[in-house]
């Protein structure tokens, strides 16, 4: 609705009631210099540069917190408006050091920018400057807090985006300063959104600190592949090597912000333990060989240790791209072979229970009220769960039924504990609350089910809202009757005409899905394949002790004498070491093009930013060659386009509309929930080492109830498989929730 | 005709060897200009631009804080640069080299220093006995900046005041 009519700089434009001078002239291409205002945070107009002439006002206006109005007429740069902007300027450089040369904003700073149309070469100002002193926040945020110009985007930022208030301003006049209120650092999983906010060097990357200057790295578009969301970024690079990640705008995707993981984990692909030459394991010793040796003692041995094509099995990780999963289904089907899976951490590979989600991340800002099942989603998906909190600040409500009671930046209305074995029952409870409140035929599975206030509470908030959603979260991988979960959430979602997030499959699993990265017709998945008699496994970036369900089982399979494992890895860890019989040295991200599929289903191909250390290769290449090698035909690739198209013209028609089978089964026996903390949750992430040293990345938990614990005779700080036990009354009765970088064990 | 006599007479008289002579004698009686180099020097501007070096402070404290301005400035791409942060946490860096084939001696990367840091000294009388050896890394260019200090702030006091 366009309503308003006025004039700036001289030219007729139009715009909507309430309106800011400041975001017209942006939109009009009209340069206005500011410093506090930021189109994703509220106005505060306290840094006084947008400073304009409106005609019949006395005094020059900021423009950010100025609406427009009919017949306005606003000038920008005339001399009104542009002494004061200069006059601005000038005091907010008495205070602020020329320190430029060593300061790492310096070549991308807002006051560097402005300082050069607006400031004057000499002040006037001839006293002391003042000097604050520094406070930690935290190992990836530098703060030189001297330079801060107080704009208090960052302290907005915190309040308004991240939800977690950690900083804010102390004192007044002269003695103003930024601070945080604790000592421990910033513990938000968004926080370095607020390097990209702040227009000085106040707060700036700490991993990159003084590595380069902003004007001599090459700044190449990519994506994140750690989530779902596959937000969009910058990677900045220089000779070769990645030095920082800033978040790129995409409004629908991950609009301004990026999480700590996305722009913090490139740090691992300097790590020492890269992987940089093929190596063979030969009477248990470990060979650097050229890649032409190793990919022949590969193949030699991948078809002397499989007397048949079912002896044969594959295995990747979901960060793998969609090249990657494409080129490995279509080699191991070449061969003959339906052992193909991706799932390695998920414990119920019974039926297909790849619910598909209903919703776009756009629409998750519009929805009403949230059921979020099984989700530590702030920490799991930060750029979902930030949708999700901007829902709440309109008005949604939000309830969970979880393991744990999590640290949510939003209010939860109800929180719901049920230990993975009783969410089944649990939800069959909501179930027939649903039906009994729609008066609905009730199945026949539900005849026993009780219900009680709480799953009324949650159907009633379900029936009640227009636009409700159900998240399911990733914690159900790791629960043995998830296809039961799945059954019935859709049956909720049905019931309820509500929407369906599935945060389930997280990484690039829905490239997985999209190529048909499962066993079909007859082929082993994951589990049967470890416990099976497959004789020889091609790993795709799978670390033993961190992605299975069970490492144990992994890890002696891989082990055994007679089985024969090629992992493409882009790390050497211990354990990769002692289960492989080759290597073949993988480029990591940013180091190979490729292709990941987002929650809204988007295909985002994304180029190499560098090239990757050593001898490594990137996976679709490795890949290719293997399959010529092994003499199968199809794989005349050049570029890893060609493999994308080629991807996503396939239809893959899986029929996963089993009957939903749901049996009651109560069990009393205390269960075990591993997850790993966010920061572990692929083998880069795990190597970036600022990351690890945050609050996140220490998360080192096995929580445990009061009563629990007495039955398992845990006591407080004791060991839970080298996890120190934590009792807290949040967690539900029956589990232990462990919760920690650590890998898996047991 | 005449034209003829008189070169016939300038010939056969020595006309040119007496007119050299007469430079040679002029010469003779005049002061010598010529400089026995390198015992010998003649006078340089204080602008002149040689050799590079990189300074200290009077307290022993690096200059270079690695803003890389230099690096940036350098038309002829002779200047590599890496940083990090020192242990004290502060700028400094851990490579400076300079191509001496690359370089063009223009004095950018010295007007372009914020303290002064790298300066062209008067040293102009170097050579290398291996191509590597085109390269001046950190060390050298700090120790070059050692001997030559005095010389060197003695040139930039005396073209203080023109600028």
């Amino acid at each position: 609705m366009v309503d308003i009519e006025f004039e700036i700089d001289g030219k007729l434009v139009n715009a909507n009631q309430g309106d800011s001078i400041i975001s017209i002239a942006d939109r009009e291409g009209i340069d206005v210099p500011r410093f506090c205002y930021h189109k994703k945070l509220s106005v505060a107009a306290n840094c006084r540069m947008c400073l304009v002439d409106i005609e019949g006002n006395p005094k020059a206006q900021p423009a950010c917190s100025t609406p427009v109005a009919n017949g306005m007429k606003i000038y920008t740069k005339n001399d009104k408006a542009k002494n004061a902007q200069k006059a601005v300027m000038e005091f907010l450089l008495i205070n602020h050091p020329l320190d430029c040369p060593i300061c790492d904003q310096g070549g991308e700073c807002e006051l560097q920018d402005v300082a050069m149309d607006y400031g004057s070469d000499v002040s006037k100002f001839n006293e002391g400057k003042r000097i604050v002193a520094d406070k930690g926040i935290g190992a990836l945020i530098q703060t030189d807090m001297t330079r801060c110009i107080h704009c208090t985007r960052c302290v907005r930022f915190g309040a308004e985006v991240a939800g977690i208030v950690e900083m804010g301003l102390t004192g007044r006049g002269e003695d103003v300063k930024i601070e945080p209120f604790l000592t421990e650092g910033i513990q938000s999983e968004l926080s370095g959104n607020m390097i990209d906010v702040c227009p000085v060097g106040a707060l700036t990357s700490k991993p990159f600190r003084y590595e380069a200057r902003t004007w001599q790295m090459n700044a190449i578009q990519s994506i994140a592949r750690h989530d779902l969301v596959g937000s969009n970024i910058y990677t900045q690079t220089y000779r070769g090597k990645v030095k920082r990640v800033v978040a790129r705008d995409n409004e629908v995707v991950n609009e301004t912000w990026i999480s700590d993981r996305d722009r913090f984990s490139y740090e691992g692909l300097n790590h020492e333990s890269r992987s940089l030459s093929p190596k063979i394991k030969k009477n248990n010793e470990w060979q650097d060989v050229s890649w032409e040796v190793a990919l022949d003692f590969a193949v030699s041995g991948l078809k002397e240790n499989t007397q048949m094509p079912s002896q044969f099995g594959v295995l990747a990780s979901k960060h793998s791209t969609l090249e990657e999963f494409y080129l490995l289904q279509k080699l191991t089907r070449s061969f003959g072979s339906e052992n193909i899976d991706y799932r390695l951490d998920k414990a119920d590979l019974s039926i297909d229970n790849s619910l598909s989600s209903t919703i776009t991340l756009a629409e998750l800002e519009s929805i009403d009220h949230a059921l979020i099942v099984n989700s530590y989603l702030r920490l799991e998906q930060p750029m979902i769960n930030h949708r999700i909190r901007k829902a709440t600040l309109s008005g949604a409500s939000v309830n969970t039924i979880n393991i744990k009671k999590f640290d949510f930046n939003y209010g939860i209305s109800l929180e719901v504990l049920s230990a993975p074995q009783r969410t089944v029952s649990m939800l069959q409870s909501v179930l027939k609350s649903l039906h009994e409140k729609t008066r609905t035929t009730l199945p026949k599975y539900l005849s026993k089910t009780k219900t009680d206030v709480t799953h009324n509470k949650i159907a009633d908030d379900l029936i009640a809202a227009e636009n409700p959603v159900i998240i399911l979260g990733e914690h159900i991988n790791s629960n043995p009757s998830s296809s039961n979960v799945v059954g019935l959430i859709s049956e909720i979602a049905a019931l309820s005409n509500a929407k369906i997030a599935n945060l389930s499959l997280t990484g690039n699993s829905l490239s997985a899905e999209r190529v048909g990265f499962k066993p079909a017709n007859g082929g082993s998945d994951v589990t049967s394949m470890l416990s099976g008699d497959t004789k020889s496994f091609l790993l795709m970036d799978v670390d033993p002790n961190y992605d299975f369900i069970s490492s144990k089982l992994a890890t002696d399979t891989f082990n055994k004498k007679n089985v024969f494992v090629v992992s493409l890895n882009s790390f050497e860890d211990e354990q990769t070491l002692s289960s492989a019989d080759v290597i073949l040295p993988l480029a990591c991200f940013y180091e190979s093009s490729g292709t990941h599929i987002n929650f809204d289903g988007v295909a985002q191909s994304f180029s190499a930013s560098v090239s990757s250390p050593g001898d490594s290769k990137p996976g679709w290449k490795i890949i290719k060659v293997l399959a010529d090698l092994l003499g199968f035909e199809g794989f005349d690739y050049t570029d890893s386009s060609q493999v994308a198209d080629d991807a996503l013209s396939i239809d893959i028609t899986v029929d996963n509309n089993s009957e939903v089978n749901i049996e009651v089964s109560e069990d009393s026996q205390v269960t075990a929930h591993w997850q790993n903390s966010p920061y572990a949750s692929d083998a880069i992430t795990r190597k970036a080492k600022a990351l690890q040293e945050t609050q996140i990345g220490k998360i080192n938990d096995a929580f445990v109830s009061d009563l629990t614990a007495k039955e398992l005779k845990l006591s407080e700080g004791d060991l839970y498989h080298g996890v120190p036990v934590s009792i807290n009354d949040s967690v539900a009765e029956g589990c232990v929730f462990v919760h920690t970088y650590q890998s898996r064990q047991g | 005709m005449i034209k003829k006599v008189k070169k016939i007479v300038k010939d056969f008289g020595l006309g040119e060897l007496r007119s050299g002579l007469k430079v040679t004698g002029k010469e003779f009686i005049n002061n010598n200009i010529t400089v026995q180099f390198p015992e010998e020097r003649t006078p340089i501007s204080p602008r002149f631009r040689g050799l590079h070096a990189l300074r200290r402070y009077p307290n022993g404290e690096e200059r270079c804080i690695a803003c890389k301005l230099c690096e940036a400035v350098c038309p002829a791409n002779a200047i590599t640069i890496e940083s990090e942060a020192r242990e004290d946490g502060t700028r400094r860096t851990t490579q400076y080299d300079i191509d001496l084939f690359k370089c063009i001696f223009c004095g950018f990367c010295e007007e372009a220093c914020p303290v002064d840091a790298i300066v062209e000294t008067h040293i102009f009388d170097y050579a290398f006995e291996s191509r590597e050896g085109s390269i001046i890394d950190k060390k050298s260019l700090l120790a070059i900046g050692n001997e030559n200090e005095k010389a060197i702030s003695k040139a930039r006091l005396e073209d203080s005041k023109y600028k």
